[in-house]
């Protein structure tokens, strides 16, 4: 279990995504943290849910794994809430693009929503 | 650059009925399709659906079925054709075993189910081996290279930007990924072998019952032949053999089925088996018709972390017969955790009670004691009345049953054995679809009644105007209570409480003491003899001469004279005159 926490900005979002660091990221969530995907395989009433930061960080694990381009455009922040747009690529030319909104509690995510839709 | 799908109506259900029912072989409608995608054009026309049924009447079985889109990845000299379908966190790449074919395998119901299970969960990536359907040909002439295929996979990997997955190899494609395994264990993630091997000459076929196959193959390849061998429950289905000779045609030549024989019949991965350190999933069924589950068996002693699941059924290829197992089985390998099939929602008529308090101070045992006396009880009375009930936290009881009038009854008895207790629950009943399978329940027809529980006044219960009028007929009887808003839904929900009594006379009989069969027609008051007789509308119309029509006439006129609100008050007002 990763117990190194950094408070989340969006300048370190978009580093920690763009240079596909997986530790980065799992620094941002709180401990007790869900991320919800919403996707055309997950619809809305059954999204699919990643629960604490352990389940979470093997989750950017695996993302950062694939040796994709990702680029963070836009991030808003308000308060405790954020949100950014992700466009990624794979070395095929197949495209992603998601939008995570964020709930922050002292600094961290304790809350995550992505919605994505890809080239299939 | 955006790709278009291709999007097509297909016969699809989920029984083995339903399957051989909407099954047609769509090469007589749909025409032969050419593998035209790649990555480089987009496919023209995507968005029109294209129906494949002969029957029109076989479109309501059907929903849409997407093909995903075909890229090419460069092993070697060797263009070898994969797909990417699903974008969940983890990769799996499925290397399938002869014949395939990775766009009209879409058409067979079964295989769009597998995938779509699988791709709920992962990034499946569909490997077309090299030989088959829309991948670059094996030479005839040269020697199997177990090697070049196992680079194919890692082709495949390195241009869909996997760095570690989990391979799932089916048939032959487990031999390729245990060897994919053993050469690339930094890129392996875990294996899934569904009807595997590790020899073939050991667990599929000698060299005689090899050679007696080839010569088989060559005079029948692409009339579905190989069907028997590798499916046989299947084959006696003529729209899906068919089918699978179609598949047979666009997978290979007869030549070139000849050379994937060959290859397959070279297979001996035995070697490669100490090297292989990922974790192991051996999925076999235990009848496999091609590939005797004593494979299965030996490579899971041969495998240092292998863990053998014997599934029931007989079919080789991996997407064909019970797929839901295969991904329940897998998913729970791989993520561990096992997702409830989607469409698993059933209807049915949810009861939620509550405990709300003590009704009987007066009891010497104490509340705690009486709730587990409760609590015992709960679960007998739900059966007893055809329910599950489930208890959600300490004073809450979901329960699901097959219809309103039992999860009324089940209400009945459970308030009078709280009563026993001295306990006060509330009660509220509503009918909608929920998933059983889900732990605890939950869905929006659930919170509806959960709802309507906390809106009852003391040991009432309460049910939706929907459940309620799904019970006509069982001498239930209720009372309008209003509406109350839900969070979610656009509009108040009427609802109604369960009266107190049975009976089949209406509550309010003053009036129907006060009608007056003087009013009534001579022709009237004969239809009111047979109603109270309990004739329905077409025997009354026989019995008298007349049309249905008049009749239901006659017997609305009837209700309207005498004021009645249904024909069995109205039997009831004749009975009751008969006996004063």
């Amino acid at each position: 279990m990763l117990t190194k926490t950094n408070k989340v900005t969006g300048a370190g979002i978009k580093r920690a995504i763009e240079a596909r660091d997986g530790r980065a990221l799992a620094s941002f969530y709180a401990d007790n943290a869900v991320t919800r995907i919403v996707d055309r395989n997950n619809p809305p009433s059954k999204p699919r849910e990643i629960k604490g930061r352990g389940a979470i960080s093997t989750f950017w694990d695996d993302i950062c794994g694939r040796t994709m381009t990702h680029k963070v455009d836009v991030t808003l922040a308000d308060g405790d809430q954020m949100a950014f747009t992700q466009a990624c690529t794979y070395p095929d030319g197949a495209k992603v693009f998601c939008i995570a909104l964020l709930k922050l509690e002292d600094g961290l995510i304790v809350d995550q929503t992505v919605v994505q839709a890809w080239d299939e | 650059m955006l790709l278009g799908v291709v999007a097509r109506l297909h016969p699809s259900s989920d029984t083995a009925a339903g399957r051989s029912k909407a099954w047609t072989d769509p090469q007589t409608t749909a025409g032969r399709r050419e593998p035209s995608a790649n990555a480089l054009t987009p496919i023209p026309s995507a968005t029109s659906p294209i129906s494949c049924y002969t029957s029109p009447s076989l479109v309501s079985w059907g929903r849409q079925v997407r093909i995903a889109v075909t890229r090419y990845a460069l092993s070697a000299d060797a263009r070898i054709a994969y797909q990417a379908v699903g974008h969940g966190s983890l990769d799996l790449v499925l290397v399938p075993g002869f014949p395939s074919n990775l766009e009209i395998l879409w058409e067979d119901p079964d295989y769009g189910r597998l995938v779509r299970r699988l791709s709920a969960f992962a990034r499946l990536i569909l490997v077309e081996p090299r030989g088959s359907g829309l991948s670059d040909g094996l030479d005839p002439r040269a020697p199997p290279d177990p090697r070049a295929r196992v680079d194919d996979i890692r082709a495949v990997m390195d241009a869909a930007g996997c760095g570690r997955a989990a391979l799932l190899g089916a048939s032959d494609g487990a031999a390729q990924a245990l060897l994919f395994a053993a050469t690339y264990p930094e890129r392996t993630r875990a294996l899934v072998l569904c009807g595997g091997y590790a020899s073939f000459a050991d667990a599929v076929a000698d060299a005689r019952r090899l050679r007696a196959q080839a010569e088989a193959g060559e005079v029948a390849w692409g009339t579905g032949a190989t069907l028997a061998r590798l499916a046989p429950g299947r084959a006696d289905d003529r729209a899906f053999a068919e089918w699978w000779g179609r598949l047979e045609r666009l997978s290979a030549s007869p030549t070139a089925a000849l050379t994937q024989m060959r290859a397959a019949a070279a297979i001996d991965v035995r070697g490669a088996l100490p090297a292989v350190a990922a974790p192991v999933l051996i999925l076999h069924r235990s009848d496999d018709a091609h590939v005797r589950v004593e494979a299965g068996r030996q490579l899971a002693r041969a495998l240092k972390e292998a863990r053998l699941v014997e599934l029931p059924g007989r079919e080789h290829p991996v997407w064909l017969g019970d797929v839901d197992a295969v991904a329940d089985v897998a998913e729970e390998f791989l993520t561990g955790e096992r997702s409830v099939a989607r469409g698993d929602r059933v209807l049915a008529a949810l009861l939620v009670a509550r405990v709300v308090g003590t009704s009987g101070s007066q009891l010497a045992a104490g509340r705690e004691e009486r709730m587990d006396l409760f609590r015992e009880a709960v679960a007998k009375i739900a059966a007893r009345h055809g329910g599950d009930a489930r208890w959600a936290g300490a004073e809450r009881i979901d329960a699901l049953f097959s219809g309103a009038a039992r999860a009324a009854s089940c209400a009945v008895a459970l308030r009078e054995t709280a009563n026993s207790l001295g306990l006060a629950i509330s009660q509220g009943i509503h009918v909608g679809e929920i998933d059983p399978a889900r732990e605890p329940l939950a869905g929006e027809a659930l919170e509806v009644a959960e709802k309507i529980a906390a809106s009852t006044r003391q040991a009432e219960i309460l049910l939706t105007k929907l459940a309620s009028e799904l019970v006509s007929g069982s001498g239930l009887q209720f009372r309008d209570r209003g509406s109350i808003a839900v969070e979610g839904l656009r509009e108040p929900l009427a609802v109604v409480a369960l009266a107190a009594e049975r009976h089949l006379e209406p509550i309010n009989r003053g009036k129907a003491h006060a009608a007056d069969l003087g009013v009534l027609s001579a022709r009237e008051r004969e239809v009111l003899g047979l109603v109270a007789e309990g004739l329905s509308n077409p025997h009354i119309a026989v019995q008298l001469g007349l049309s249905e029509h008049t009749v239901k006439r006659h017997v609305a006129n009837i209700l309207l004279k005498l004021d009645m609100p249904t024909r069995a008050a109205a039997a009831g007002l004749v009975a009751r005159r008969a006996a004063q």
